[in-house]
This record gives structure tokens, C-alpha cells and sequence, in this order.
């Protein structure tokens, strides 16, 4: 086998060209592989990612009675917190009714500090803004209340008492974003804006936790970690793998195919080599070996090169993403847009494995021929 | 002259078959992964559809205008005429009217007075009629998760979780009350016949499922319904079609009424447009890489083919052809032999593709738990790039592969070519 | 829907009068009183809903007594007929013959706004008395079609109110209450009523056409119509018992 093993890497060097030009292939097919997969596991991880930036953060310290799901649970869920943390970032909500155009829409209203950063919420679009009472919504949220940038809309919410107030909200920006959870009905405003026009000073429904937030037990909060809130869609993600997986299993049939032709071709090309071989003293059997190990390592080379310019490559990618231009006329708020593809080791390994192992099997299946040549015809180099 | 290399082709078959082989799968995968992956990328998309935009929605005017807020006061009339329309004008869409409706559910207890009860969203669609085209579509049935999907009239589903919380079994009564499309207070009494579950919390926490015929009852809206969805009967959307469609609807019903029915494309709505052109930039970038590796990969077919052939080419220079004729005849194969395996490989391509946006692989059975919202088939999705696709790597990459290979004839000495020959 | 409930219980409650308002206000207000408030009253009532696409006319008979109990049956149109609603101090039950089911609207439910619209069951459900919870005073007179009336501005002093100011047009020989404008804190107008066809029942001026307009929404509003009013007649006491709603 030791034999099989030199002879192979001789034959593979000594080709030179040749084999380059396979290695070069299938190394590719390789790179494309992982970055294939690693694109559509950014495609599938792209809700779990905006939805931390946009709306989770690190995780959510919320008022013990509040439900996201059960708007009812609004009315009483603000409180203040025993003492104040640097890592969180408050968020208020309050039921509220907007009158766009005359038409009713019931939403809710989240007061958020303007000078957050731990979500990617254009809070420094309410900053900006002159005037009196400034609110951000979503792209959504302007295409169901045909609200733009500018544009003035009356707004009625109930203070700590009940009592009914309304003001006229300006609306400051419009964002664009994929995350439902903070843009279909409701409006962003100033934060100490709500809690003045509400009674409701320093109180929060929820703070948004920062990356070096530590939870300790708060009387009257529960804490919900950013694993916790994703957890539907981690369960999406779960699901959609399996559509991934189908892909996997056709890019590898590339990397497969271009190694089945070359071994085929070697086979029929070779077919002198073959019967020097054997008349060498070689079992058909060992022949077949090489031949199989000559097409294993290739895929072998294959790896070794993918790695050589892929991890650069992908690394820079993963890294800094790709940029994919969006058609966001009047939105008001650029944002770019970008896809970061993910590389899990897993994968890469997985993929290696793979590629070797299935290598080695297609490898395999042409030089079965060679078992059936007659060694003299071989030798001869005649066709058989 | 093509007529003598194609009998060449055939009757060698390491020059034919092969390569021809070769070619069709390499075609075949690139097409069918080109589909497949825009399926994939579109799975999103696709459940939007099916649960809320369709490919086409027609509503009134004003009740598009405030869709968020389910206003039934508003919704269409006259249900059954623009139906017949619908499917007249329009057989290659499946038309199915919706209800969203909101209210309490409410459970009584032993005397008839309130033992829980909860606000609730309703959605009532075709569930009774045999072979609903609704039920595959939304996947009832394999997000069943206790008793059966309703029977007959009068029976509706909740979800599991919204169940839980109002302690109700199947084959328990529950009591919708809600507004009519006039205003009036909405009751009926419904049995539970079984539960369901959607896989997204804010629906799951409450949401009644009826038969469309019971929802305009209780709601007061005989012969009318919140919105008419379509879905193209191929199965995925397609923009173009579903715009012109829409306009020419439009511009048909333009009466300058509030209530006049509009059309809407599923790009159109829900902000899927942005969403639309995002998925469309991402899969031609994938499409792009993927044809590029597999036109490597036939492209060194292609070079491995002609390199092979040397000793051919040695003899048949000494036989006396010219370098250049004998490089037309490799072109000529390779154009031939690509095109074989072009044509090939992209007619299977496109009909899996086809098969696969048509009926889906269902998933579902292998998932744990299976629920609405998710997507719970792969699908892939047809467009007319795929016809032409395979034809770059299939075609032009390996003839530049033999073309590449070829240029060796060239470079060598008649009689090296010639000495390669030995036997 | 919702409407009509506000509007039979604007009926129910009153101006009765308590508390340190001016002198002016006060005596008013207990005109008022004197003139509107009954120890119960039957109501035959027409109301008018103007819709986007339609009219609709609902037809009810609402029984009152005192200023938290009343039962309301709905005799028409046909859809609606034998539909009752029964409501005890801050409790409030529905009862639907075409279920056969009583359904209690509690707790959250009663607090926030109902299926969407913007008024919530809390709102309605408003017992105490005006001057209990309001500052009044004359802020001037005026005309309205054709009659002098005062207008007293009430301003709450107590926080948990819904509406931070009315105003009340108050007719000035018949002391009866014309127009009621509800505003918010900042100021802004949420609601007004406009009531109108006084006549003379029982040797009291009633009016017996009331508008009720959201001013935040479109549309013409609510106009509710008494086509029969009893002052102070027998009304057994198993009216307002929740068993009267299954009869």
C-alpha cells in the first residue's frame, strides 16, 4: 500500500500540467462548496442576525407581566428599575391610536434612548429632528399608514391615569429593515419624550441588554436571553438547513464529476502504464489501488490548495460581507445592505471528509476496467 | 463534412458517449441547481404568499388601504360575480377568497356563562370543500397537532397554543364574538375540532381557523369576503405575468369608487418588492458562481479530451491532413458534442425543476414537529434563464477546453505528434 | 356597536352635584339634574350608524335605573333582535339568542379599546358623578340654533379621568345640556356631542337626538334617536339579574 501510496504521488507530480489543471478544478469546486454553504447559512442566519441587531441585542430584561404577543398586557407592564446598569438600554411601551388621513390605526408606541447604539434603530434621526415630538418608523409601517419622511400625523395615547392626550407626531425617518418586530405597528419616539407624555418617568417595559450585560434575579423582571428570543427563529433556521443540504449534496456532484472525468480518462489513457505494471509483477488488484489513490489524492492536493487562497479568501469575505446594492428610493434612511456569508469549522470539515471519501469511490469506479484488461493488449496500449 | 463527424462521434464511443455524458450531467446540475436554488432562497417569500399576499390579492380599494386593520366593513361585494371574472379572465390562477377576521374567544362553562376566554385572530378560507386546493396550501394538515381538520359547518380549528390557554379539547364548543361587516355584534358557536400549529408565536397565540361559509355567516358578509387571493397554477411567482395582469384588472375596474376591487402583486404588497429584488440579486449572483465552477470543470473536460486525442491527430497529420483542418474538425465535435450535451442535460434540468416547483419534495415527514409557517417542502423555481444557462459551461467552456487542447496541434512538430504514435 | 353602549350610558349617568365647584356651575349642574336625572327610566331608541358604504338603523329598549345598572335588548333589525346587554355597577354582559351564550366583557378586555376601534368598554362604563371628579365654572354665554346657553368648562381634578376638559353648552331657561366637547390634555378635541329635538316628556326637557362624532375620524359619527322615553316607572328588579338575559 506504502507503494501504491509513492507510485500515486510520483504519478500525479509527474504529470505535472495535468494534473494541476484537476487539482485546480476540484480545488475550486471545493472553495465553492463551503462557500456556497456558508452563503446560504448566512441567507438562512440573516433573520437571527438582523433581528439582534435591530430588535434583541444581547438579550432583554423585561417587566415580569409583560407578553410581547398579548398587546393587552401593555397597559400595565412599565416599571423602573432598582438601579440603573450602563449594559441596558430602556425601551417603554404604550398603546396608542394614530390618525393617518383620518383613518384609525391602533398601534403601539416604544419610547427608545436617542442615544442608544446596542440596536441598529436610526435613533439619531429623532435627535436630529426640530421638532417637538419626532418618531422613526418602519418601511412597513409607512406603507400601511402612507406615511413618509415629513409628513405630520395626529397621535392619541392614554397617560399613567388613563386620561386621554394627543399630540401631532412628526415622523423624522423611515428605515428600511427585514425585522417585523420593530417596524409593523408602532412608531419610535424619544424616550424621555413617552415618558413625560405618559407620567411615567425613568420607566421602561424593557431594556435591551448590551454585550457586557450580567444578569442577576430583579423582583418584578425576567430576563430573556438572546438565545431565548430567538428561539422561533433558530427553529426556521432548523428547518431550512434541509433545504441547504439538497444543495450540498449537488455541489459536491460537480467536484465529483470532474474527477470521474479525469479518472476515466487516465484510465483510458494510461492503459500502457497499466500493462507495464502488471507485467512488472503488480496484482490487477494493486494497480486498481493506485489508480484509486492517484484520484484520492488529488482530491487531497485539492484541499490543500482550496485552503491555501480559499481561507484567505472566505475569511475576508465572512469578514466584511458582500455588499448587495437594494433599491431603497425614498426610504429616507439609507442603510447598507449587506450579506455575511457563515463558515463553520463543521463545515469545512465535513465538506473535506466528504470530498476525500467520495473522491476516493469515484476514483475507484473506472479503474475497475483495469481489472478486466487483457495485460499484453495493455501493454500494447490497444484500445479495449 | 458534420455529417462524417457526427458518425464519428457516435461510433467512438469514448469520443461520444462520454464526454456527451459528461456534458448532460454537468448541464443537468447547473440548471437544476440554478432553479433549485432560487426556490430555496424564495422559501420565504413563498410562505408570505400562501398565508397573506397570494401571487395576485384583489380587495376593495379601501380596504387595502387599511389592511392592518382588518376593516370587513370594507370588504369586497358581490363575491361570486368578480370570482367568475377572475377565473374566466384568468384560468391560469387558482382564485380563493379569504376572511381576516378579530374578536374574542370565549369558552363557556358548565352554565353556559364565561369559563376563559381571549382575544383572537380569525382566518376563514375553503376548508370544506373536497379537495380544497387551501388545505395543501397552508399546510393544515401536517400542522395538525390534536383531533381532525373540521368536517362539516361549524367547526374550526384554534391553535394549540390559544387552546391551551382557554382549556379547550377537541370536539369542545367555543363562542366567537366579534363585529359584523356592518358593525353589528358577531356570535357563533363553533366546535373545536381539532388544534394547530403555525410555528410563530404571535400566531400561535391565538388564532381561530374556520370555513369560509361559516365566517360570512357569522360575519354578515354573504357573497362577500375581505380579499380574493391568487396563486398561479404553476406554483411560483411570476412577476411580470402577475403585473400585467394586475394592470389590465385595474385599468378594467377604475371607476373612481372607494370600494372598487384593486389588484395587488405579491410585490406590490408587504414590502415583498424590496424583498423580490433582493432575492433575485442573491440567486444571480449564486447562479453566476455556479456556472463559472461548472464552466471550469467541463472546460478541463474539454482540454483533457483533446489533449488525449494527440496520437490521432499525429496520425492524421501524417496521413496528410492540414493542422488547421484537423482544428476545424475538433471544433466542430466539441460544438457538437456540447451541444448534444447542452440540449440534454437542460431539457432534464428544466423538467426536474419543473417537477420540483410543481409538486415539491415534502419535508415535513422528516421534521419533528411540522408547522404552518414553515417552509415544509423544498421547491425550486422555473424561469427562462434556465433554458439557456447549461449552454455556457456546457457549450462554450468545453469547446474552449478542446479549442485550448487544440492549439497543441499547432505548437508540436508533425513528427513528434507522429512518434506519440508507437504501437 | 360600542357606540350606542356609550350613548345609553351618557343617559345613565349624571350631573348630579357634590363637591367645591363655583357656585354658578354648581347650581348649573344640579339643574340639570334636577331636570334629566329619574330614579329610572325606559328607553325606546333608535340608533344611526353611518357606515363608509351603508346606513344602519338598530332599534333597542334600554331600562335604567339609578346610574350604574341598565339592560339593553335589541329588537331590530332582524339579525339583531333578542341580542341583550346587561350591565351591573363596573360589570358588563352580552348575550347573543343565536348562540344561546352570555358573554362577560372583563378585565383587560374592559379596560382597552374593542376590536380595534378607539373606545374602550372603561370608557363607557364611567359611574361617577361629574363633579366628583371635575372643576366647573362658567366661562361664557353663547348661542346655539337659536337658544342662550352657558358654557361651563370642566376640568378634572382628580388624575384617573379619561377626558381632561369638557366643555358644555348649557341650554339657560331649560337647563339642558346642548353640546359636550371632550378634550384632551394638550388640548386637542377628541369627541363631540351634539344634542338636539328637545322636547318636553313628563314635565322635563330631553333631548331626544343625539350626535356623537369622533373628531379624530371621518364620517358623520353616531346619531341616536329616542323614540320613547318613561320617567320613573315600575321596572321589576329582575331586569338588571343576569337570568334576564337568557329569557
Amino acid at each position: 500500500m506504502k507503494l501504491a501510496f509513492q507510485l500515486a504521488y510520483r504519478n500525479l507530480l509527474g504529470a505535472g500540467l495535468r494534473t494541476w489543471l484537476n487539482v485546480g478544478v476540484l480545488s475550486f469546486a471545493f472553495v465553492i462548496i463551503i462557500f456556497y454553504n456558508g452563503w446560504i447559512d448566512g441567507w438562512n442566519q440573516q433573520a437571527r442576525r438582523d433581528s439582534i441587531a435591530w430588535q434583541y441585542g444581547f438579550g432583554q430584561l423585561q417587566v415580569a407581566t409583560f407578553d410581547p404577543f398579548d398587546p393587552f398586557s401593555i397597559t400595565d407592564a412599565h416599571a423602573a428599575l432598582p438601579a440603573e446598569d450602563d449594559h441596558l438600554t430602556p425601551v417603554l411601551l404604550r398603546l396608542g391610536t394614530l390618525y393617518p388621513q383620518g383613518r384609525t390605526m391602533s398601534i403601539v408606541v416604544k419610547g427608545i434612548d436617542v442615544n442608544q447604539t446596542v440596536v441598529d434603530l436610526p435613533t439619531s434621526a429623532l435627535t436630529a429632528s426640530k421638532s417637538d415630538l419626532p418618531a422613526i418608523i418602519g418601511e412597513q409601517m409607512a406603507l400601511a399608514s402612507h406615511l413618509k419622511t415629513g409628513d405630520e400625523v395626529l397621535l392619541r395615547w392614554r397617560d399613567i391615569h388613563g386620561t386621554f392626550d394627543a399630540a401631532t407626531v412628526t415622523i423624522a425617518g423611515v428605515f428600511p429593515n427585514q425585522v417585523p418586530g420593530i417596524d409593523k405597528g408602532q412608531i419610535w419616539v424619544p424616550l424621555k419624550k413617552l415618558q413625560d407624555m405618559t407620567l411615567m418617568p425613568d420607566e421602561a417595559t424593557y431594556f435591551i441588554a448590551d454585550a457586557n450585560f450580567q444578569h442577576t434575579e430583579i423582583a418584578g423582571w425576567k430576563y430573556r436571553s438572546q438565545e431565548d428570543l430567538l428561539y422561533e427563529i433558530n427553529n426556521i433556521i432548523k428547518m431550512k438547513k434541509m433545504g441547504g443540504s439538497v444543495m450540498y449534496l449537488l455541489l459536491l456532484a460537480i467536484a465529483l464529476l470532474a474527477i470521474f472525468d479525469t479518472q476515466v480518462l487516465s484510465v483510458f489513457r494510461r492503459q500502457k502504464e497499466i500493462g507495464t505494471y502488471i507485467s512488472l509483477g503488480m496484482t490487477r488488484q494493486q494497480v486498481v489501488g493506485l489508480f484509486t489513490v492517484e484520484g484520492a489524492m488529488t482530491s487531497i492536493f485539492a484541499a490543500v490548495l482550496g485552503a491555501l487562497y480559499g481561507t484567505p479568501l472566505l475569511g475576508w469575505i465572512a469578514h466584511t460581507g458582500i455588499a448587495v446594492p437594494m433599491n431603497s428610493q425614498d426610504l429616507g434612511i439609507p442603510i447598507a445592505d449587506r450579506m455575511y456569508p457563515v463558515f463553520g469549522l463543521g463545515l469545512i470539515l465535513a465538506t473535506l471528509m466528504l470530498v476525500v471519501i467520495s473522491a476516493t469511490i469515484v476514483s475507484f469506479l473506472p479503474s475497475r476496467k483495469i481489472a478486466k484488461m487483457d495485460p499484453v493488449q495493455a501493454l500494447k496500449g490497444k484500445i479495449q | 463534412m458534420i455529417r462524417f463527424l457526427i458518425k464519428g462521434i457516435l461510433r467512438d464511443k469514448n469520443r461520444s458517449l462520454l464526454p456527451v455524458v459528461i456534458v448532460s450531467i454537468g448541464v443537468l446540475l447547473t440548471v437544476f441547481l440554478s432553479g433549485y436554488i432560487r426556490g430555496v432562497m424564495g422559501d420565504m417569500i413563498d410562505l408570505t404568499a400562501r398565508f397573506q399576499t397570494g401571487h395576485l390579492k384583489v380587495m376593495s380599494k379601501a380596504y387595502a388601504d387599511n389592511q392592518d386593520q382588518m376593516p370587513n366593513d370594507l370588504a369586497l361585494v358581490d363575491l361570486s360575480r368578480l370570482l367568475q371574472e377572475l377565473k374566466q379572465d384568468n384560468p391560469k390562477y387558482d382564485w380563493k377568497p379569504r376572511i381576516h377576521f378579530g374578536g374574542l374567544v370565549d369558552v363557556p362553562g358548565p352554565g353556559g356563562e364565561t369559563r376563559s376566554q381571549g382575544p383572537g385572530t380569525g382566518l376563514a378560507f375553503d376548508l370544506l370543500s373536497p379537495g380544497s386546493s387551501e388545505i395543501d396550501r397552508l399546510n393544515i394538515q401536517n400542522s395538525l397537532v390534536r383531533g381532525a381538520l373540521p368536517a362539516t359547518p361549524g367547526e374550526a380549528l384554534l391553535s394549540e397554543d390559544f387552546a391551551q390557554k382557554l382549556g379547550v379539547q377537541p370536539g369542545e364548543t367555543i363562542t366567537f364574538f366579534g363585529s359584523t361587516m356592518n358593525g353589528a355584534m358577531a356570535f357563533r358557536n363553533f366546535t373545536v375540532s381539532g388544534t394547530v400549529k403555525f410555528g410563530s408565536a404571535a400566531m400561535d397565540r391565538g388564532t381561530l381557523i374556520a370555513d369560509l361559509g361559516d365566517a360570512q355567516d357569522m360575519l354578515d358578509m354573504d357573497n362577500s369576503a375581505g380579499e380574493i387571493v391568487g396563486y398561479h397554477n404553476a406554483g411560483a411567482y411570476e412577476d411580470e405575468d402577475a403585473r400585467s395582469l394586475a394592470a389590465h384588472f385595474n385599468k378594467n375596474h377604475a371607476d373612481g369608487d372607494e370600494f372598487e376591487p384593486v389588484m395587488q402583486t405579491l410585490g406590490q404588497q408587504n414590502n415583498m418588492g424590496a424583498m423580490l429584488q433582493y432575492t433575485d440579486h442573491m440567486a444571480a449572483i449564486f447562479v453566476g458562481i455556479f456556472v463559472f465552477a461548472m464552466s471550469l470543470v467541463l472546460w478541463n473536460t474539454g482540454l483533457l479530451g483533446g489533449l488525449r486525442r494527440y496520437q490521432e491527430f499525429g496520425i492524421r497529420l501524417a496521413l496528410g491532413e492540414s493542422k488547421g483542418a484537423i482544428y476545424r474538425s475538433l471544433f466542430t465535435e466539441a460544438v457538437i458534442i456540447g451541444l448534444l450535451g447542452s440540449i440534454a442535460g437542460t431539457t432534464f434540468g428544466v423538467l426536474f425543476c419543473f417537477l420540483l416547483q410543481k409538486y415539491g419534495i415534502d419535508i415535513s415527514s422528516v421534521m419533528q414537529d411540522s408547522s404552518m409557517m414553515y417552509p415544509n417542502r423544498l421547491r425550486a423555481r422555473m424561469s427562462l434563464d434556465l433554458f439557456v444557462i447549461g449552454f455556457i459551461p456546457g457549450l462554450f467552456s468545453m469547446v474552449l477546453g478542446n479549442l485550448l487542447a487544440g492549439i497543441g496541434i499547432y505548437k508540436r512538430e508533425t513528427a513528434q505528434l507522429f512518434k506519440e504514435l508507437e504501437v | 356597536m360600542k357606540k350606542y353602549i356609550v350613548w345609553i350610558f351618557f343617559l345613565a349617568g349624571s350631573y348630579s352635584t357634590s363637591g367645591q365647584s363655583t357656585p354658578d356651575a354648581r347650581l348649573i349642574i344640579s339643574r340639570i339634574d334636577e331636570n334629566m336625572s329619574s330614579r329610572n327610566r325606559v328607553i325606546l331608541s333608535d340608533m344611526i350608524i353611518h357606515g363608509r358604504r351603508n346606513e344602519r338603523i338598530l332599534t333597542a329598549k334600554t331600562y335604567a335605573a339609578g346610574d350604574n345598572r341598565s339592560m339593553t335588548e335589541y329588537l331590530a333589525p332582524e339579525r339583531e333582535e333578542g341580542t341583550k346587554m346587561l350591565k351591573l355597577e363596573d360589570r358588563l354582559w352580552i348575550y347573543s339568542p343565536a348562540s344561546d351564550r352570555t358573554i362577560q366583557i372583563s378585565g383587560h378586555l374592559l379596560k382597552q379599546s374593542v376590536m380595534g376601534s378607539d373606545l374602550s368598554y372603561e370608557d363607557m362604563m364611567e359611574d361617577r358623578k361629574m363633579t366628583a371628579i371635575y372643576d366647573a365654572q362658567v366661562i361664557r354665554n353663547e348661542q346655539i340654533s337659536g337658544r342662550d346657553c352657558w358654557v361651563l368648562e370642566l376640568n378634572a381634578k382628580v388624575p384617573d379621568v379619561a377626558y381632561e376638559k369638557r366643555v358644555v353648552w348649557v341650554d339657560k331657561i331649560r337647563y339642558v345640556p346642548l353640546q359636550e366637547e371632550l378634550y384632551a390634555k394638550s388640548g386637542q378635541m377628541l369627541k363631540k356631542t351634539t344634542l338636539s329635538e328637545v322636547k318636553q316628556i313628563q314635565g322635563r326637557w330631553f333631548p331626544t337626538r343625539i350626535n356623537y362624532k369622533d373628531m379624530l375620524k371621518q364620517g358623520e359619527g353616531t346619531d341616536y334617536i329616542i323614540r320613547e322615553v318613561a320617567f320613573d316607572t315600575d321596572i321589576p328588579d329582575y331586569i338588571f339579574t343576569k337570568a334576564v338575559l337568557t329569557k
